[in-house]
């Protein structure tokens, strides 16, 4: 189904597989990418093996372009393609330095101050 | 003394008569030219009719011998000829009726001869015409091309089917058009329509159904159908599953709605089946038990829920 808003094509992914574990998704990318002969702008998610085994369904989607890929696509999924790197600061760690920051300022000024601001 | 009154009434009558002869002479002067064009044009062949509607072949020729005909008439009686008995009103008539058949056959194939019509003119089918959606064979083949390799693999193949729909150009969204209807069920018909529904369960309830098929001739049929008694928890499954495949994403399954799935899919697997049987007091008469998949009813306490996210899921009860 094509998707205009987001630049995509999206579907509904359809696996059988009797007999085997669930396939991995890395598979099924690689199978995408063969079929449709466009390798970086394909992303597959939500696979979920139906009862009994043998049939698994997941999601795909097929983007435009790279650009639109990385503008629409939630970046955790970006990151599993490594399209993305997330900052490895962890969220106490930010905080830590935010609250520092504003202690040192007074009233108004605290406004001001931002996480990335005073860097 | 009437003479003069009638020669006075002649004269006026001669100026009018003399003026409309005229004109039916330059009237006549103009079909005769166009018939003969006509003719020379349908003798060289310009409009063949082999491969057309033969219905309209037909009543083509019809109304040209009706028209034959009719001349014909107005030439005896020009000369002052009578109709009576002629044998051109006979034929008149019988074309006539002919026609008069032809009509209905004619309001049937009016959708037809309009598409083509439209076609010829314009050179390409609308958008709407239920031809242009033919299945396209070529999409259902795979398109992988490694397969080949794959094959001294263990049992099966692994292969990834992507189902897609071609959808046309986008229209305009309408929405569906609903008529309020005036609720006034009383009581009674509440009740009657809750029987009628139990009755129709009842008598779809395996009990009944291995009486029927205790004492009917038919052979045994063994089918490999699927649960003819959609429960409430399937009937969600679907539900989710349906949302799921629309919205394209996954919905996560709560610690509630886990314990459901559950209990309906051990009440299906144990032995509960071999001892519990439906109800069907709706037949004899007898007084309702449940069901044990029918939850009871219950009247819900209005409990004022937080907003959750994914408010577009949850259908209420």
């Amino acid at each position: 189904m094509t998707n205009r808003l987001l630049q995509r094509k999206q579907m509904v992914i359809d696996v059988h597989h009797p007999g085997k574990a669930t396939v991995p998704k890395s598979e099924i990318w690689e199978k995408l990418a063969e079929m449709y002969k466009i390798a970086d702008v394909i992303f597959v998610f939500g696979f979920r093996a139906h009862f009994g085994g043998g049939q698994t369904t997941g999601f795909g989607m097929i983007y435009d372009s790279l650009d639109y890929a990385k503008k629409n696509k939630p970046k955790h999924r970006l990151a599993r393609h490594s399209l993305y790197e997330k900052k490895k600061t962890s969220r106490k760690q930010r905080k830590e330095e935010y609250n520092n920051r504003m202690t040192k300022v007074r009233r108004t000024a605290k406004a001001n101050v931002g996480p990335g601001k005073k860097k | 003394m009437a003479a003069p009154g009638n020669l006075a009434v002649l004269e006026s009558d001669l100026q009018s008569a003399v003026t409309l002869l005229k004109n039916l002479q330059d009237q006549v002067m103009a079909v005769t030219a166009q018939v003969q064009a006509l003719t020379k044009k349908v003798q060289a062949r310009a409009y063949p009719t082999e491969k057309g509607l033969s219905l309209l072949e037909v009543k083509d020729q019809l109304l040209l011998m009706y028209l034959m005909d009719l001349t014909h008439l107005i030439l005896d009686k020009a000369s002052g000829g009578s109709l009576q008995g002629h044998a051109a009103v006979l034929r008149l008539v019988e074309i006539r009726t002919v026609l008069e058949k032809l009509r209905p056959l004619d309001q049937k194939l009016k959708y037809q001869i309009d598409k083509l019509v439209k076609t010829a003119v314009t050179g390409i089918l609308s958008e709407n015409d239920p031809l242009r959606f033919k299945p396209h064979p070529s999409n259902m083949m795979s398109k992988l091309s490694s397969e080949d390799e794959e094959e001294d693999e263990a049992e099966g193949q692994s292969e990834a089917s992507g189902k897609k729909s071609v959808k046309g150009t986008v229209k305009k969204y309408v929405p569906p058009r609903l008529v309020p209807v005036h609720y006034d069920e009383t009581e009674a018909e509440r009740e009657k329509k809750r029987l009628e529904r139990a009755r129709k369960r009842a008598l779809s309830s395996s009990v009944i159904r291995e009486l029927k098929e205790q004492y009917s001739d038919a052979p045994e049929e063994i089918r490999d159908a699927r649960h003819p008694h959609v429960t409430r928890q399937s009937q969600e499954d679907q539900h989710r599953i349906n949302y799921e495949e629309s919205m394209m994403v996954r919905l996560s399954v709560s610690k509630r709605e886990k314990g459901r799935r559950k209990r309906a899919s051990v009440m299906n697997s144990q032995l509960h089946s071999l001892t519990h049987f439906s109800d069907i007091s709706a037949l004899t008469g007898g007084t309702p038990h449940l069901d044990e998949d029918q939850n009871p009813i219950k009247k819900r306490k209005k409990i004022p829920k937080k907003s959750r996210k994914k408010t577009g899921f949850r259908r209420r009860r």
